[in-house]
């Protein structure tokens, strides 16, 4: 039995690792929106039905319980939720503590997930005394410990506090048990330093202490650089992630070239650099992220796109960082006319979209962008996407500007862009958007020579209120060249005739649709066999079951032969199984 | 000393007639890169400097008389060199404008807007007709989100090419050319495109016309092209391969011959595709 535990657990990492992703939007939507507390109510779901055999759905809460447990063992019955809150920061240092030990990269990640459980609970006061209750005031980190304390504005608390008298009951089970260190004689890793660095920018953020946070911030980059660990990469990147977003918030913001974001730039490629020689995937898929972002803040497309074409982005990144990737990146083709690849990765960026609530931010700017690539290749967007009730509000006028271009007609359509001019811009599509405009045109003429078997360019000049007939003429015959239509003109008469419209399923037309869907049945199922996750050595668990199974099976023939077969047996088997 | 004399030469250039020869600017401009030199203000690093704004914008004012200069001599590589050096300084200037308006940098704030939309937008149309859509959009976009309140359809530099990129597109070819008669130029310099994109856009309303319609007569065609005379037009008809015929132009048809390899190639794609999903058929089960 103790050579299966790990067999068992492993699947569960898996489902936490994708926890941990999920948990990952977060503070990036934090700027977007705050209300993202539903967070956490995401990652029990998914391990839950990956995962059922093993009790704590969530890894938080299971360290919870097992600190529970500790403390009813003691006898203690209430729990204080200040002491409760410091608690489960602290049992976090277990883990840290075991990641460094086994070196493993999956116990940092756990702890990183508490953050958003953690978060709720956490003010200065309780985090101060976590971290005097961490630190010596003797110890070599001891300077670490100050500045974040001085950050949080808690600089009078000194180091090295005994626990309060409730406390004392809970670090002792700590020194004792096995997994916990004894801080006491053991200088603090750097990586519970960095966690508590963490913490302290969540602190800061949260209660907008930007400029604080965006000094604390750079001088924890800097450690972090300082040291070179292993165990540190999944942390690392957390803190990069809070780095760039005080940059991004502190005045004064972002279109403004000194805004200090352009700052950050040199530390964060710096960063990407050591990432990539270290095969720091966690850092490196979310500075390649966060650089791109701020590339794309202060409209340095250029800048954008040689990053992408001189960077990988790692394979095996969080799945929401790829998520994000894919959006900025088509965003970038947007703006460079490279609509075929902006589409795609814009449809795989809302595609890999945590579905859940807590990514809506993420989802509705990602699909908006979506919405006018798909306008700008000239196809109509599915009816059904503004249907969704998450996302009818917030693409209202791209509905209406979706309509618009459907008809083709450029007096709504200049209408609405007057008068979501607001949105648009606020949203990043305005200029996208502006280029509709021949799209809108392409559109009307098609409409109308699909209804006029024939018609005078005045009357289209007067329908699509163009300038002239002159302008008529050049546009139709544009239109006609690049195969909007099928018709020819008159030149002499000045009328536009349409060519008999043939029937479409004698073209390639259909043939393309069709593959095209199979094509992307196929990707999806190579993606899913892909995204499979096969924990190690579960064939030969499954052969010992095999094996025990037939041993059983052999059993019950006899029992059978013997003829005293009863429920239980074949209970037992079902549990075996 | 040597930002003196570095002033008195950016007047000289200034000052200098627009169709001086560009060898004389030219000698100018590089003295005048070596005085920047000198004063280490070539690249814009120097900026911590106290007569750093002053410095920056003689560099800048350097490279935007170099900029202009090589327009006229129609030479656009060194015109898009003379761009990529003047980005930073407008960045910097741009900074050094919105934080330092009291602090004494107001001295080159009148001429700080005028030159560097004039650059950019003749960098736009520059782009516009080598054909560099993406590009351009990509300055369009840097300008609309990053410029800090520049109005890009309301400037007299920048709408130009930005209205002509939309006509362009929409295909108004007629708008076009109005735009780029006498007059609606917004400057001298920008004049200097208005023959690329003049063959440009008559080569896009020939390729229109051959599509959109069956024949057209002579006249008619003058008018089209933007062609001065009908002799004019026969020439053009000749060089695109058109047959003309009393006094009506014929467009070769291009499409009865490609049909039916078309058709050929369509079996061909649909057997190849029903070869892949057997395939791939195969490898799922």
């Amino acid at each position: 039995m103790p050579g299966k535990t790990p067999d068992k657990k492993e699947p569960v990492e898996n489902g936490g690792y994708r926890g941990g992703k999920d948990l990952k939007p977060k503070g990036k939507k934090a700027s977007k929106k705050e209300g993202d507390d539903e967070m956490t109510v995401v990652v029990p779901p998914s391990k839950a039905s990956k995962q059922s055999s093993v009790p704590p759905p969530n890894d938080s809460e299971g360290d919870v319980a097992m600190d529970d447990a500790d403390k009813a063992a003691e006898g203690e019955a209430k729990v204080d939720p200040v002491a409760q809150t410091i608690n489960d920061i602290k049992s976090n240092f277990a883990l840290l503590d075991r990641a460094v030990a086994l070196f493993d990269a999956r116990f940092s990640l756990r702890a990183l997930r508490s953050i958003s459980s953690i978060r709720k609970r956490l003010t200065p006061d309780i985090l101060a005394q976590a971290i005097s209750e961490t630190y010596l005031s003797s110890s070599a980190s001891a300077n670490v410990a100050r500045q974040m304390l001085e950050a949080i504005g808690q600089s009078d608390v000194s180091l090295g506090r005994q626990p309060g008298p409730e406390m004392e009951i809970d670090s002792e089970p700590k020194a004792a048990g096995k997994n916990g260190v004894k801080k006491e004689a053991k200088d603090v890793i750097p990586e519970v330093d960095v966690f508590l660095g963490i913490l302290t920018q969540v602190v800061l953020h949260d209660s907008q202490q930007l400029q604080k946070g965006f000094e604390f911030s750079h001088y924890l980059v800097d450690r972090i650089r300082s040291v070179n660990r292993r165990t540190l990469d999944s942390l690392s990147a957390k803190v990069y992630f809070y780095y760039s977003l005080f940059a991004e918030q502190t005045a004064p913001l972002p279109p403004s070239p000194q805004s200090p974001i352009v700052g950050i730039r040199p530390t964060l490629l710096a960063a990407l650099r050591t990432a990539v020689l270290r095969k720091d995937v966690d850092t490196q898929a979310t500075v390649i992220v966060l650089l791109l972002r701020n590339y794309l803040l202060t409209s340095h497309i250029s800048q954008a796109d040689l990053l992408v074409s001189h960077t990988q982005f790692p394979e095996n990144a969080a799945n929401n960082q790829v998520a994000r990737f894919l959006y900025y990146l088509g965003r970038t083709r947007a703006i460079q006319l490279r609509y075929t690849e902006a589409h795609e990765h814009l449809t795989a960026a809302t595609r890999k979209a945590p579905s859940s609530a807590c990514a809506l931010g993420f989802s509705q700017t990602a699909t908006k962008l979506l919405l006018v690539v798909e306008l700008l290749m000239g196809d109509i967007p599915d009816r059904a996407t503004f249907r969704q009730p998450s996302m009818e509000t917030a693409l209202h006028p791209y509905f209406l500007l979706v309509q618009a271009v459907r008809v083709g007609n450029l007096g709504d359509f200049e209408t609405i862009i007057a008068e979501h001019a607001d949105t648009f811009r606020r949203d990043g599509t305005y200029t996208l958007i502006l280029r509709l405009r021949q799209n809108v045109i392409k559109t009307g003429i098609r409409m109308m020579s699909l209804s006029y078997s024939r018609i005078s360019l005045r009357d289209i000049c007067i329908r699509l209120h163009l300038g002239s007939e002159e302008s008529a003429e050049y546009i139709v015959a544009k239109a006609i060249r690049d195969g909007v239509i099928e018709a020819t003109l008159d030149r002499e008469r000045g009328f536009m005739k349409s060519k008999e419209v043939g029937d479409v399923y004698a073209t390639r037309e259909p043939g393309e649709a069709f593959h095209d869907r199979i094509r992307a049945c196929l990707a999806l199922h190579d993606e899913s066999v892909k995204a499979m996750r096969f924990p190690m050595n579960q064939h030969r668990l499954e052969l010992k079951n095999a094996q025990e199974a037939r041993e059983r099976e052999r059993e019950m023939a006899k029992e059978i032969q013997e003829g005293d077969l009863d429920e239980d047996d074949l209970g037992g088997e079902f549990e075996g199984m | 000393m040597a930002d003196r004399e570095l002033t008195q030469l950016l007047a000289r250039l200034k000052a200098a007639p627009a169709t001086a020869p560009y060898a004389e600017t030219a000698a100018l401009l590089s003295r005048a890169k070596l005085l920047l030199l000198q004063l280490n203000a070539l690249t814009p690093t120097a900026a911590a400097g106290p007569t750093a704004p002053a410095l920056l914008a003689l560099a800048r004012d350097t490279y935007e008389q170099g900029a202009l200069a090589s327009i006229r001599a129609k030479d656009p590589d060194a015109f898009t060199r003379y761009v990529a050096q003047l980005r930073p300084f407008y960045e910097l200037l741009q900074s050094g404008g919105d934080a330092g308006a009291g602090a004494g940098a107001g001295a080159g704030a009148g001429a700080e807007a005028g030159e560097r939309n004039k650059v950019t937008g003749l960098y736009l149309l520059l782009l516009l007709t080598q054909g560099l859509y993406g590009e351009f959009h990509s300055e369009l976009e840097a300008l609309s989100a990053g410029g800090g309140g520049v109005d890009v359809e309301g400037d007299r530099y920048l709408g130009y090419p930005v209205r002509l990129e939309r006509w362009l597109m929409e295909g108004s070819y007629d708008r076009v050319w109005k735009a780029m008669k006498k007059g609606e130029v917004p400057c001298e310099e920008f004049g200097v495109f208005s023959e690329i994109l003049t063959s440009q856009i008559r080569s896009e309303i020939a390729s229109s016309s051959e599509r959109a319609y069956p024949s057209l007569p002579l006249s008619s065609t003058k008018s089209l092209l933007f062609l001065e005379s009908e002799g004019a037009v026969v020439e053009f008809a000749r060089s695109r391969g058109w047959t003309v015929k009393d006094g009506q132009i014929f467009f070769p048809s291009a499409q009865e011959t490609g049909e039916e390899e078309q058709e050929k190639e369509m079996s061909q794609m649909v057997i190849e595709n029903t070869l892949g999903y057997a395939r791939q058929l195969e490898t799922i089960v």
